[in-house]
């Protein structure tokens, strides 16, 4: 048989095996929907809030105000006492508590100096942050209000007042993700991973299938095999990460600053080892279902080590030598860079030097394990 | 049961994912938020200034337990391609002439890049540079003031600080981010080793028995007779991962175990059902297993832990109400967090018994399939 029929064959039996498809492009398409629908708001908004004013003057109205103006935080309850909103906050009415002191305008006013108390749920990390922000915020304008209005009473401009209020001057610059989405942070990564679960699944399940019976692929020897699948899966999966990297990283409004030709370059060998990787798994698995068994349970480890969730500074050092092993770590590593920092392409030659190992090494034993199951039958 | 265990014994795969497969999931992800509080996270300064002052502010950044001052750079642009490739995520860029513009009170600004695509390491930095450079203004503020004479520390101090603030987090009082996502992410861990082992479960007797042998007569009962031994051992494994958080690690814990080993009963009931399900739809475990992964794969996304549930749009409200665990982990919360009574936690359950509405199916289909071979045989027989 010459190539241009076993290409054909192969396509064949790639698109006549139903769980492959519903796999490949069922899932591939399904997740780029699924998975940032929880994020499709971006960041939480708006927490509910019940403030406990104490002190029920001017001031304090006006704190008050100024809480309910940020975009993170919106009063819903006004409680007379710290128990009564303590009781609406476990009754999940609202996420957070807020308590201004009795005196607070007047030790203001004497220029001592008063403490505002902020409570929120802090099992919920990003609502408890997103609350927490809000409040900072508005006491921090709250506070430079105040300095500024006594170096007004000490007889000093406006102008003046308002530029010397404090020694420096802070200026916070979220870098690469300016909005701070969610989706911005989750889709970059985890696409990355669907695309080599799903390969893995695809190249796994085509050999876990083709074992049990005969067909072209048993004339062929297990290198000639390898060689097949990998050029027309990772062929196919050039579009699907295509698909991926363009029109849906777009329809998500992800940013896509990496270079077109350097993300296609760099995609060569992770799609290589995810496909070697899942020819392994095929090969040692007696059942074809398996294959989808190992890569489920593996995704949820994988995606919790590759750094971008919890730094890899806080990750034990043998957690991060085993994730090395997988082609997702140095990939999300390496695309996240590329796409969403603006990394050069010299700056990720050690992620890209780390891909082509592992596809020399999972090849490698792809080729083994292969071999071994061919003789076995 | 004891047949059950015979065939366990053939299946090395099934009886690995069983036993030491799910210690091993939840062990690793433990292991890679064990050291529970972010610390000192890599930043970089631009110094332009190399004056006592600037100095000293970046003794107050490195001073911080979130950060760690791990280079100095000659200007942005060096600072900035570390950044890209995240050996710093944030730099501070401390301006020109930065002392003498503090003497001249003319309020020199301090920027910070911080890297804002990891978001949880964005925020933490942000905080604790807001937390650093407020204390550094604080101190130049007292002194100032102290120096002007005619005043005591105390009311220069308040000078300095008018409105101070003070943070009480409720329900998880160390901010320890080991507790909060661990014991969110180990229900999710075993909510798909639920699915996919019933799914090999069913797959193994299927392949023993043939779907005849082992099912005719009185199906339901005889399902029921198959998956119960393993239906304790998942309780078994529930009761082991809350064994190990609250009573071994000692993580604070407000409500009653048995609350929430009810919840769990009703999760593990659940997920088998969603298991059983997507199995005899095609008795085919491949396709099975697919739907599987599509179902509870991205769980934990929808489990309202990172992202809060009450910002989720109404589609990914409907796909969070058809998974288990999301039921099961608002118990979990109402318990462990908040200690609301078991009446009030057990009215959270009730939208498990939708899931009676996917077991009336898998009746059908089982009966469909027992139909189709019945008929099968028939024509065998008859030619």
């Amino acid at each position: 048989m010459n190539w241009l029929k076993l290409l054909i064959e192969e396509l064949k039996s790639i698109f006549s095996n139903p769980v492959v498809v519903l796999t490949v492009f069922g899932g591939v398409v399904f997740y780029s929907f699924l998975y940032p629908l929880p994020y499709s708001q971006q960041t939480p908004r708006e927490q509910t809030l019940s403030v406990v004013n104490l002190d029920k003057s001017k001031t304090s109205y006006q704190l008050e105000r100024m809480v309910d103006a940020t975009p993170q935080v919106k009063v819903t309850r006004r409680d007379t006492s710290i128990e009564e909103a303590k009781q609406a906050f476990l009754n999940q009415q609202v996420s957070g508590i807020l308590v201004i002191p009795v005196n607070f305008y007047k030790d203001i006013q004497l220029g001592k100096s008063t403490t505002l108390a902020y409570a929120g749920d802090a099992s919920y990390f990003l609502v408890y942050g997103t609350l927490v922000e809000g409040l900072a915020q508005a006491g921090g304008t709250l506070a430079a209000k105040t300095k500024v209005a006594r170096l007004i009473v000490d007889g000093k401009p406006l102008e003046y007042a308002s530029q010397h209020y404090t020694p420096t001057e802070q200026n916070l610059k979220p870098t690469f993700n300016p909005r701070m989405g969610y989706i911005d942070y989750v889709v970059p990564a985890v696409f990355v991973l669907i695309l080599q679960q799903t390969m893995v699944i695809a190249s796994g399940m085509m050999l876990g299938t083709q074992k049990h019976y005969r067909g072209y692929w048993s004339q062929l020897s297990s290198l000639q095999l390898i060689l097949l699948r990998t050029l027309v899966l990772v062929g196919i999966y050039y579009f699907l990460s295509m698909y991926y990297f363009g029109a849906s990283f777009a329809m998500h409004g992800v940013n896509t600053i990496g270079d077109p030709f350097e993300l296609l370059t760099l995609l060569l060998p992770f799609l290589l080892s995810a496909c070697f990787i899942g020819l392994w798994l095929g090969a040692i698995t007696p059942r074809r279902e398996l294959v989808t068994l190992v890569v489920l349970l593996s995704s949820m480890p994988l995606i919790f080590s590759a750094g971008f969730i919890w730094p890899v500074e806080s990750i034990p050092q043998p957690v991060v030598w085993l994730s090395s092993l997988f082609p997702s770590t140095p990939a999300i590593q390496g695309f996240l860079a590329l796409n969403q920092m603006g990394a050069e392409w010299r700056q990720i030659a050690p992620q890209w030097t780390l891909l082509w190992v592992q596809a020399g090494i999972w090849f490698l034993i792809a080729w083994y394990q292969v071999e071994k199951s061919k003789t076995e039958q | 049961m004891v047949s059950q265990w015979q065939l366990l014994k053939k299946d090395r795969w099934l009886l690995s994912c069983l036993t030491w497969i799910p210690i091993v999931l939840v062990i690793t992800i433990w292991w890679v938020f064990s050291q529970a509080i972010v610390r000192e996270l890599p930043i970089g300064i631009v110094d332009l200034s190399h004056s006592q002052l600037s100095r000293k502010l970046t003794t107050e950044f490195d001073a911080t337990s979130t950060l760690s001052v791990s280079g100095h750079y000659q200007n942005v642009a060096q600072a900035s391609e570390a950044m890209r490739i995240s050996d710093i995520y944030a730099y501070v860029v401390i301006p020109r002439n930065f002392d003498k513009s503090i003497y001249r009170s003319e309020q020199p600004k301090v920027t910070t890049f911080y890297n804002s695509q990891m978001i949880l390491v964005g925020r933490l930095i942000n905080s604790a540079i807001v937390q650093a450079q407020s204390t550094f203004n604080a101190q130049l503020d007292v002194v100032k003031t102290l120096s002007g004479g005619n005043t005591t520390a105390l009311t220069a101090m308040s000078q300095a600080a008018p409105i101070r603030t003070q943070v009480t987090p409720l329900f998880n009082k160390n901010t320890n981010y080991a507790q909060f996502l661990v014991s969110a992410i180990v229900p999710a861990i075993w909510q798909i080793s639920i699915v996919v082992c019933t799914i090999l479960i069913l797959a193994m007797n299927h392949r023993q028995y043939g779907l005849n042998r082992w099912l005719t007569q009185r199906p339901i009962k005889k399902l029921i007779h198959t998956l119960t031994p393993y239906a304790a051992l998942f309780a078994l494994q529930g009761t082991a991962f809350l064994v190990w958080f609250y009573l071994l690690l000692q993580w604070p814990m407000q409500g009653q175990f048995f609350t929430i080993i009810v919840a769990q009963w009703f999760t593990i009931i659940a997920c088998m059902i969603m298991g059983g399900l997507f199995f005899f739809l095609t008795l085919d475990p491949a396709r099975g297993m697919s739907f599987a992964a599509a179902y509870t794969a991205p769980s934990f996304a929808f489990m309202g832990i990172t992202f809060p549930t009450s910002d989720m749009n109404t589609l990914a409200q409907i796909w969070r109400s058809l998974l288990p665990v999301s039921h099961y982990i608002d118990i979990q919360v109402s318990q462990v967090s908040y200690g609301v009574n078991s009446f009030d936690s057990f009215k959270l359950l009730w939208p498990m018994f939708g899931y009676s509405v996917p077991f009336v199916l898998c009746v059908l289909l089982i009966k469909k399939h027992l139909a189709a071979e019945l008929s099968n045989r028939g024509d065998h027989e008859l030619a």
